[in-house]
């Protein structure tokens, strides 16, 4: 099958006011297959958001490429944004309007028919739960709420490629499981998804394989299974730190904790 | 690069939408200046009303004085009947009364009178002075109008002179000038609105559309949902093209609801209109003077876009309104300039041809071809800063919240490095606004407040905003007990070598004696005893600037700048800081010299104990009278010697600043 996001080489250098150059990504590489759910795992700077940020065309790339569903992210980034739904902690909600107003307006603006917008909508608010609350404004909703209709606004104009940076950042457990099935869901209905946390247990569950990055680098790049037999390490976290601070990592169990 | 109508349409919708949902916006664009303006029409009407009844209502006092005071009694007596006769019949004549003083232009100085007739005597004819008080408009206007009777009174005389000499004159017929002129009531009060008139619209087109612009970028960059959109199949362009067309209408709107609230009120008459008004306003000209206005609101709009896409909050954006509004604001000025045709290099002037274009539409000329460039110019501009605009979007550190955001929300030590300039600006305006109060003040008040309030207050302030480690921001360490020899032998050859150079440089250019004076003398009154002249000249000064400039700014700027760039930036801080345009380029080099001695030794220590020999050796100048400013060549090559070797004692013995770029 072929591979719905391919990253080459993409490398981001910012000029930082006090750091100087900051390599925040310095060659990454990586695809991600339809129905997989590709991990980025790494600690706050090593450069997910960055890659993520990228791959949804918000940041250039300084050097390296990648295509979405074939579309090149710096010659085509309309395409590759109709085909791409983009989920963080920090793409905000407009509080002034409803939800069901939310929904529609990205369904809208990212190109999905005029004609069926109405029935996507209610086929969304139907499946999150949203339609006790369809009406009233964002702003008035729950940390819950809001996160089930920014959900539904990633997802409004049915994209085959999902990025969820780092979606469980600030939630609680609930909400964060909530959302862990949410995107296991999605998974099932064969989307491509890269999701990058630093919470080793989500990537545990969650991701098919796992990319463990660190200091702008793709420092390991596989499944859990081949990652612990590659390392030795029975838990992630301990794969995690073999590779991030080898100095510091317990020997190897030989996969039997 | 094209643009997808449909999801400009979309946008449009939807910004509106939020636009309209804003209490905030529509309240600041629509009701609020739709309340205030009549208010402020009424008010000031009001006003000018009271003034003028006082003014005409007030009784004036005057004084005659001078050598031919008696013959010209007469004169003024005679005014002052013909004055109370004419309000005896109702007119609105001057209300007048002789007052007497020996000093009559100290009780003109005083207030006590209003005016003074002064009568002196060339040859044999009396002259009479109205002396007024031009900086009141009470005398001013009285003395005007006192002037205007006394002559109305010499004419009378006059007339019946001739008149029982048998020669009766109609006088007033012949006295009568009459004012003429080509121009229709209507080309008049057209220059009069053809003037004010874009002047007056870009201030409803800029205020009506800031609101709207500040929320429509930088307020969603506030929210977080700008990244949100950035992250939709809407391209930048688009996203600014729509947020431009709100901001276009909107503005305009707002214009609209402002001229015709304006025009309802000058219809009933409740506000006056100059005569010809409504003649100025031609249906043709109004047709032009709007399609003008159209690339105008663009330009407006897209000027208050660029400025909020440029600010990453609210807050940042309205502080970035205010030269956005005084650029718009001058060029509109041009229709007062005498003389100048569009037909000139100002249609190249974007607003600026608007203001001239419409001031000769509205006095009739039509100049077509120019009114085409003029409408294409402003067009082009705008087009421009939108172009502007939509780089701003691509711009990572505009859109991306970064780590310094994060320091921005969280405040704290970093955040220090980046606001240096404005701690030093505020320290640097309130010197200025105290100095002028204590200005008159004996030194010892001046040094007192500066340096045991002022100063550490506002350092105080800053290490407790940014909850900086005092210890370390102030660089408060131990230095190795070389240093201390260095500073001794580095502190009077720095004096030296400063003057030294200073007078090389007088050798090539002029500098001001005053200047090569400031650095080894210390103003001081006479009457300073000597412990005090220590105290407050090298002792305080020694301790408490060198913790602010030294300390405070020294660290701020280091995390940002290079070590260099630091010391220069702290060496013209402190040059400035004594608000003296001959003490700036000595203390500066002064400011570096420590500076640099602080870099080098990681402590602020040793540039206390430098600066206080400094400014002890320039208070010994004036006090036992060393002649630091006039030594031979010889003494200042072994000061600039005596420098290097303290610079190298200094830098064998460096214990490096911490923290250094570079």
């Amino acid at each position: 099958m072929t591979a719905s996001i391919t990253a080459r080489a993409l490398q981001k250098v910012f000029i930082d006011e006090g750091r100087g150059e900051v390599r925040a990504v310095d060659g990454v590489d990586f695809e991600c297959r339809p129905g997989e759910i590709f991990g980025l795992l790494g600690a706050n700077g090593a450069g997910k958001t960055t890659t993520l940020r990228m791959l949804s065309t918000i940041l250039q790339p300084t050097a390296g490429t990648a295509t979405v569903m074939g579309h090149d992210i710096v010659t085509q980034p309309e395409l590759v944004r109709r085909h791409l739904g983009f989920y963080s902690a920090s793409t905000a909600l407009y509080p002034r309007l409803t939800a069901r107003e939310t929904i529609e307006f990205f369904a809208r603006v990212n190109g999905y028919p005029a004609d069926r917008i109405a029935a996507r909508v209610g086929a969304l608010v139907e499946r999150f739960g949203i339609g006790a609350y369809a009406k009233a404004r964002v702003d008035k909703l729950s940390s819950g709420m809001k996160q089930k209709v920014s959900i539904a606004r990633t997802v409004a104009h049915d994209p085959p490629v999902l990025i969820f940076d780092e979606p469980t950042v600030g939630l609680d457990v609930i909400n964060a499981l909530d959302m862990q099935q949410v995107i296991a869901e999605f998974r099932a209905e064969g989307k491509a998804i890269v999701f990058s946390t630093h919470i080793m247990s989500e990537a545990e569950r969650l991701c098919d394989r796992i990319a463990i990055i660190n200091g702008g680098r793709i420092l390991a790049c596989d499944t859990l299974a081949a990652l612990r037999e590659a390392t030795g390490h029975r838990y992630l976290e301990d794969i995690f730190v073999h590779f991030v601070r080898p100095e510091q990592a317990m020997p190897a169990t030989g996969g039997r904790a | 690069m094209t643009l997808d109508a449909a999801v400009v349409r979309t946008l449009l919708g939807h910004e509106i939408r939020m636009l309209l949902r804003d209490r905030r916006t529509v309240l600041f664009s629509v009701v609020l200046p739709l309340m205030l303006m009549p208010l402020m029409m009424f008010g000031s009407q009001a006003m000018e009303k009271r003034r003028q009844q006082r003014l005409q209502a007030a009784e004036y006092s005057f004084i005659v004085t001078g050598p031919a005071a008696d013959e010209v009694r007469p004169l003024i007596d005679r005014t002052m009947a013909r004055l109370r006769e004419e309000r005896a019949r109702g007119g609105e004549a001057l209300r007048v009364a002789q007052s007497v003083s020996a000093d009559a232009i100290g009780a003109l100085k005083r207030g006590e009178v209003d005016f003074v007739v002064e009568a002196s005597k060339t040859a044999d004819v009396p002259v009479v002075t109205v002396v007024k008080r031009g900086d009141t408009e009470r005398s001013s206007r009285a003395a005007a109008r006192w002037r205007d009777a006394l002559r109305e009174t010499r004419r009378e005389n006059r007339a019946a002179l001739l008149a029982t000499a048998g020669l009766p004159v109609p006088v007033a017929e012949v006295a009568v000038v009459k004012d003429a002129g080509i121009a229709t009531q209507g080309q008049v009060a057209g220059l009069t609105l053809g003037r004010l008139l874009t002047l007056m619209l870009l201030m409803f087109l800029l205020t009506g559309g800031s609101s709207v612009a500040t929320d429509s970028l930088a307020g969603e960059k506030e929210r977080g949902t700008l990244e949100t959109l950035l992250t939709t199949a809407a391209g930048r362009t688009e996203i600014v093209t729509a947020k431009l067309l709100a901001v276009v209408i909107v503005a305009l709107t707002t214009t609209v609801i402002q001229v015709g609230n304006l025009l309802i009120y000058v219809g009933f008459k409740i506000i006056p209109a100059g005569a010809g008004f409504s003649a100025a306003i031609h249906p043709a000209a109004t047709v032009v003077v709007l399609a003008l206005f159209l690339p105008l609101a663009a330009l407006a709009a897209s000027g208050l876009l660029l400025v909020s896409g440029h600010a990453r909050t609210y807050k940042e954006a309205q502080f970035l309104f205010l030269p956005v509004f005084l650029g718009g604001m001058v060029p509109a000025l041009a229709a007062f300039l005498p003389g100048v045709a569009l037909r000139s290099a100002i249609v190249a002037v974007p607003i600026a041809n608007v203001s001239v274009a419409v001031k000769e539409i509205l006095t009739g000329r039509f100049d077509w071809p120019m009114l085409v460039a003029v409408f294409v110019v402003n067009a082009a501009a705008a087009a421009w800063l939108v172009r502007l605009t939509v780089r701003a979007l691509s711009t990572e550190r505009l859109i991306a919240p970064t780590a310094s955001d994060t320091m921005a929300a969280l405040g704290g030590a970093p955040l220090f490095g980046r606001h240096v300039f404005r701690w030093f600006a505020v320290l640097f305006a309130l010197l200025i606004v105290t100095s002028s109060y204590l200005g008159q003040a004996h030194v010892r008040v001046q040094v007192s407040f500066n340096l045991l309030l002022l100063f550490p207050g506002v350092a105080a302030l800053a290490l407790w905003h940014y909850r900086l480690a005092p210890r370390e921001t102030l660089a408060l360490r131990p230095v190795k007990p070389a240093v201390w020899l260095a500073v001794l032998i580095g502190a009077p050859a720095g004096l030296l070598t400063g003057i030294a150079v200073f007078r090389l440089a007088a050798l090539l250019f002029p500098v001001p004696p005053q200047m090569l004076e400031a650095f080894s003398k210390a103003l001081l009154p006479e009457d300073f005893p000597l412990w005090q002249a220590v105290l407050f000249v090298a002792v305080l000064p020694g301790i408490v600037e060198e913790l602010v400039f030294r300390g405070l700014f020294l660290h701020g700027l280091t995390r940002r700048f290079h070590p260099v760039a630091a010391v220069v930036v702290v060496g013209l801080m402190f040059g400035l800081v004594h608000v003296s345009l001959f003490r700036l380029l000595p203390t500066a080099y002064l400011g570096m010299l420590l500076a640099s001695v602080t870099l080098v030794t990681g402590s602020v220590f040793p540039a206390m104990l430098w600066h206080f020999l400094n400014n002890l050796l320039s208070v010994s100048s004036g006090a036992l009278d060393i002649p630091w400013g006039s030594f031979g060549a010889d003494v200042y090559g072994a000061a600039a010697a005596a420098l290097a070797l303290s610079g190298w004692i200094l830098w064998r013995n460096r214990t490096p600043y911490p923290g250094l770029r570079g």
